[in-house]
């Protein structure tokens, strides 16, 4: 593609400084994330994905390091910028879904205030303009427009989800996070919802992050996928290839323990071991104490880059069926 | 709203009969009956302290007799105070008790204000030289003993500096030949303070809800008006130079209660601030890219206000206690001092219509703050 991305993180490294020692929960990740591309993002739990959204808006809180790296959104790089630089790339250019959606709307205002809020701090377009656009925003999110003055606690789960969703696209950003937009919903529910995220995504031309530990639905939204390990990516690539032919063990692993996507009858294998503990993560690989293909190179040396198209993999032992 | 108003409103009679009964019977458990002040005088020959007993009433059953209580409770007749003869009970409270209202709301108010915006910005800049002196001074407020801290204001800034008179409700010199009595005038105050309030809340609450652009110059003009006309009002008055006096007076007290106070809602505010701090939905106001002020006012303090307000409902019918040291120690003649005066000279009418009329406030001041924080809370339902 000609077109630079809209997104291209580069080296991102994120650290936490706690009593214990530095948490490293984003240790060098590079990506970008073009026009109109969705990119999945993921992971076992604690793998540092949510710090990697948190990080893309600079919200971070006070024992973070951002240590590393640069963060180009539309050719700005975002991480010298001062808390009041930034305040107006956020929300209107990168906006967010939240993990814990249900309870990112503020329980004692309207709903449709909450969102007339977001468009106010971005644009002059006040009262009676910034309502009709509400209106616009809850039809385009099949949400009830009586519902605009209701407050969230009047909603149901799947409700507040939409609402927020619409929140997200209130400024028409260039790129939304979603950060497992649909975990707490029940499958028919959080099937709906991905399906309007796409038809919306793609209406718009906006690009999206997906973020979820569920191999099963950012195969079925998303054009590329990362998988991470331990504030790293591993692997990375088309969706499809990534799928199809999975280069490292730990996404090998990640989707056997998953039923299958097409549907196709298989044991589910769950992964042996832990986690590890980004605190003192293992030296080399830090896959390599779960591993099976596991050999002294990988215990010792970081592994190198393994390319396959478009795809590629960290890792001394790629497969290579 | 009106139904919720009504439950309300139900239970607060509830409990207005249970503390009557209470003040009855807790008066009752006392040695000796309100015949005593006449009856036990030497002089007093046993047939007249005979029939003294029976126009009190005190030899009837004390079913009856409390039955009368309520009775006479709720047709407003609390009898002749024997210190102010021959003044009503009725007459001696219904002029001690706006002294007392006044006092109270301007010190609660203050003490609010002052608490909870030093709470909001002691949890927002943590650490630091101002959340250490705020607490630390606070803390020391909230436990100092109260009569020696009013007599150290009343030393300081009474007698050693001069600025505000020692005590009472008004200077003598000044309204011996006044051509209208102190009472007339402490009304012309609070009408005043409650049409201004009134009118300000007004704008207040309707710019907000309009969302209209220019809120704030509206807020801005409505204020002056109505600042200049009280001014043009009082002017044609012609008191202003008494309401002042009886405002010099206010100041000492107003602020002993409130600096006693303030502490309490200042440390409560704080811990609910940084609770609330980490809510998703702070993270998600920051992400919409809201100033920080916004943040902080918007929504923290905003959902910090609810456990704070919970809290001080409690703590209203303790800050009565406050009120009654408070005005006996500033010589301030309003319920507390009526009160503790009426209980020390014996006089059981005024003693007993005091404490129900303390007891109503508190209920009342109650049932405002339940209205308030259902408003507050719009999760709470009526
Ligand atoms: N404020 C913090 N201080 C210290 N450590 C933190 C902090 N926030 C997160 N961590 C640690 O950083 C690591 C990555 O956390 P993160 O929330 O990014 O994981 P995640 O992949 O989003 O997990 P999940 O799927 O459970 O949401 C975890 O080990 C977590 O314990
Ligand atoms: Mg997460």
């Amino acid at each position: 593609m000609t077109t630079d991305p809209v997104l291209a993180v580069d080296d991102l490294k994120m650290h936490y400084v706690t009593q214990a020692g530095v948490v490293r929960a984003v240790d060098g990740v590079s990506f970008s994330v073009e026009r109109g591309q969705s990119l999945g993002l993921v992971g076992e739990s604690g793998c540092g994905k949510s710090s990697i959204a948190m990080t893309l808006l600079k919200l971070l809180p006070d024992n973070a390091r951002l240590v590393a790296g640069s963060i180009a959104l539309n050719g700005i790089d975002l991480v010298p910028l001062s808390e009041d630089e930034m305040r107006p790339h956020r929300w209107d250019r990168i906006s967010m879904v939240f993990q814990a959606a249900m309870n990112s709307l503020d329980p004692v205002y309207r709903v449709g205030d909450q969102i007339v809020e977001a468009l106010e701090a971005h644009s002059s377009s006040a009262g009676r303009d910034a309502m009709e656009r509400v209106r616009e925003l809850f039809d385009l999110v099949s949400l009830d427009p009586s519902y605009i003055l209701r407050y969230p606690h009047e909603y149901s789960g799947g409700m507040r989800q939409r609402a927020i969703i619409a929140m997200a696209l209130a400024c028409e950003p260039d790129i939304i996070i979603a950060d497992e937009p649909t975990t707490a919903l029940d499958v028919i529910v959080q099937d709906h919802i991905l399906r309007e995220m796409q038809t919306i995504q793609h209406s718009l031309e906006m690009s999206m992050i997906y973020i979820s530990h569920d191999m099963a639905v950012i195969a079925e939204v998303c054009d590329v996928v990362g998988v991470m390990y331990a504030g790293k990516l591993v692997e990375f690539g088309p969706t499809a290839d990534v799928y199809a032919r999975p280069i490292h063990p730990y996404t090998r692993a990640l989707m056997s323990a998953f039923p299958s996507v097409r549907g196709e009858k298989h044991e589910l294998v769950t992964l042996p071991g832990e986690p590890p503990n980004l605190l003192d993560p293992p030296g080399g690989c830090a896959f390599n104490p779960r591993c099976a293909y596991a050999t002294d190179e990988c215990r010792t040396t970081a592994p190198p880059i393994v390319k396959r198209g478009d795809q590629w993999a960290a890792c001394w032992n790629p497969s290579d069926e | 709203m009106a139904k919720y108003l009504l439950k309300r409103s139900a239970q607060i009679l509830v409990t207005l009969f249970v503390f009557l009964s209470l003040v009855f019977f807790i008066v009752n458990a006392q040695p000796g009956d309100v015949s005593n002040f006449y009856a036990l005088n030497p002089d007093v020959p046993p047939e007249t302290r005979e029939r003294l007993q029976d126009l009190f009433g005190v030899n009837e059953p004390l079913w009856k007799q409390y039955l009368v209580h309520l009775k006479n409770t709720f047709t407003g007749n609390f009898g002749i105070s024997f210190s102010h003869y021959p003044r009503s009970v009725a007459d001696v409270i219904g002029e001690r008790l706006p002294r007392t209202v006044v006092l109270f709301m301007t010190a609660t108010a203050l003490s609010f204000y002052l608490g909870f915006g030093l709470g909001k910005v002691v949890a927002w800049r943590r650490g630091g030289w101002f959340e250490y002196t705020s607490t630390v001074s606070g803390v020391t407020l909230y436990t100092v003993f109260t009569p020696w801290f009013g007599l150290m204001m009343i030393w300081l800034f009474a007698f050693k500096a001069g600025w505000f008179p020692i005590g009472k409700f008004l200077d003598p010199v000044l309204w011996r030949d006044a051509p209208i009595d102190a009472n007339s005038v402490f009304t012309q105050m609070i009408i005043t303070a409650f049409a201004v309030s009134f009118v300000v809340l007004t704008v207040f609450v309707i710019t907000a809800q309009k969302r209209m652009s220019n809120a704030r110059i509206i807020r801005i003009v409505s204020m002056v008006l109505a600042t200049l006309a009280v001014v043009a009002v009082w002017m044609s008055w012609g008191t202003v130079s008494y309401a002042w006096d009886i405002l010099r007076h206010m100041v000492l007290p107003v602020a002993t209660l409130t600096l006693i106070s303030f502490a309490g809602t200042m440390l409560l505010t704080r811990n609910s601030m940084l609770e609330t701090m980490r809510e998703d939905f702070v993270m998600a106001a920051r992400a919409k890219g809201l100033p920080e002020s916004a943040v902080r006012d918007k929504h923290v303090a905003r959902n910090a206000l609810l456990p704070v307000v919970t809290s001080f409902i409690f703590s209203l019918a303790f800050a009565v206690d406050g009120g009654v040291i408070t005005e006996s120690i500033f010589s301030w003649p309003g319920m507390g001092q009526t009160l503790v005066s009426a209980t020390l000279t014996e006089d059981l009418p005024l003693a007993v219509g005091a404490f129900v009329f303390v007891g109503i406030f508190v209920l009342v001041a109650h049932l405002v703050a339940d209205i308030l924080y259902a408003y507050l809370d719009p999760r709470i339902r009526y």
